[in-house]
């Protein structure tokens, strides 16, 4: 949807996961949307690169997120905000529904 | 000239943004470096984050920098003669959301240097402790205040615009407190 503007599919994939998910891992990014894991790692690394995102390491996983310091992060989630509007309902829900509260360990379904 | 390995953080920054000038490429000293410089060393940073003011090719940067003896490592650039490196973070030179407008100039034997003015710096290193909940770069904001003249008015208003009016008026006693042992 952004591709023109970002360049590359894998990008808008890479920041729209971000933006919806607030942070995520390589792994995580290419196995939702059934991508290839290098592809994903390179985008990070461009963005990172740029100051668009931020990493950090929790345990032996490096995690990523949009940069809260990004001079244009405002508008970036705008943008991202306006184009998830247009995402495939099925898809969007995807990307949202997340069980995000904690889950002890253990607990029955 | 004064040979890069007996180079002070500052004379080393002030040597490359200098030299880099004639290269017709303008940076702007920003990061660790500047708390360095204007706390006297009481932080030591090894990393020059130096920010373009307008964006240049990395393959112009490199031939620059070539000539003073730093090679390209990965996104650094080093030099055998000393431990300090530089780093040419993506511009553009802002704090936050806010693009710097006024930068200062400090004179150094080996060259002039473009840098963060204090506030700014403040301004920076507080911006870490905001988005990121890293003290330490609080005690290096409060260090700069207790060695410049910073305002503080400046610093609340940038706050507010940053969403993080409340983070400020929680820290505001501790940099009135640090400008009064300027």
């Amino acid at each position: 949807m952004l591709e023109a503007l970002f360049g590359s599919v894998n990008r808008e994939r890479v920041l729209m996961f971000l933006f919806v998910r607030k942070e995520g891992y390589s792994r995580e990014i290419s196995r939702f949307f059934k991508t290839d894991l290098s592809q994903v790692q390179k985008q990070l690394e461009r963005l990172e690169a740029g100051g668009v995102i931020y990493s950090r390491s929790m345990g032996k996983t490096r995690v990523y997120g949009l940069n809260p310091r990004y001079p244009f992060l405002a508008q970036l989630q705008g943008l991202l905000d306006r184009a998830l509007l247009f995402y495939p309902p099925e898809e969007k829900e995807k990307l949202t529904m997340v069980r995000k509260r904690p889950r002890r360990r253990g607990k029955p379904l | 000239m004064k040979a890069i390995a007996s180079m002070s953080l500052g004379e080393l920054a002030a040597f490359v943004c200098s030299h880099l000038q004639t290269h017709g490429i303008n940076c702007v000293l920003t990061g660790g470096a500047c708390v360095s410089i204007y706390t006297g060393n009481r932080y030591q940073s090894y990393d020059l984050d130096f920010i373009e003011s307008a964006p240049t090719s990395r393959k112009k940067l490199k031939e620059a920098l070539t000539k003073l003896g730093f090679v390209e490592e990965n996104r650094y650039f080093k030099h055998v003669a000393t431990e300090f490196f530089l780093e040419f973070p993506a511009g553009p030179l802002s704090i936050g959301s806010e693009p710097v407008r006024a930068t200062a100039v400090m004179e150094f034997s080996t060259g002039k240097l473009v840098l963060l003015s204090p506030t700014d710096c403040v301004k920076d290193r507080l911006a870490a402790y905001y988005h990121w909940s890293d003290r330490q770069a609080l005690g290096q904001a409060l260090l700069v205040a207790e060695n410049n003249e910073i305002n503080i008015e400046e610093i609340r208003v940038w706050s507010e615009k940053e969403d993080k009016l409340a983070t400020f008026e929680s820290i505001k006693k501790q940099l009135i407190e640090a400008q009064r042992h300027y």
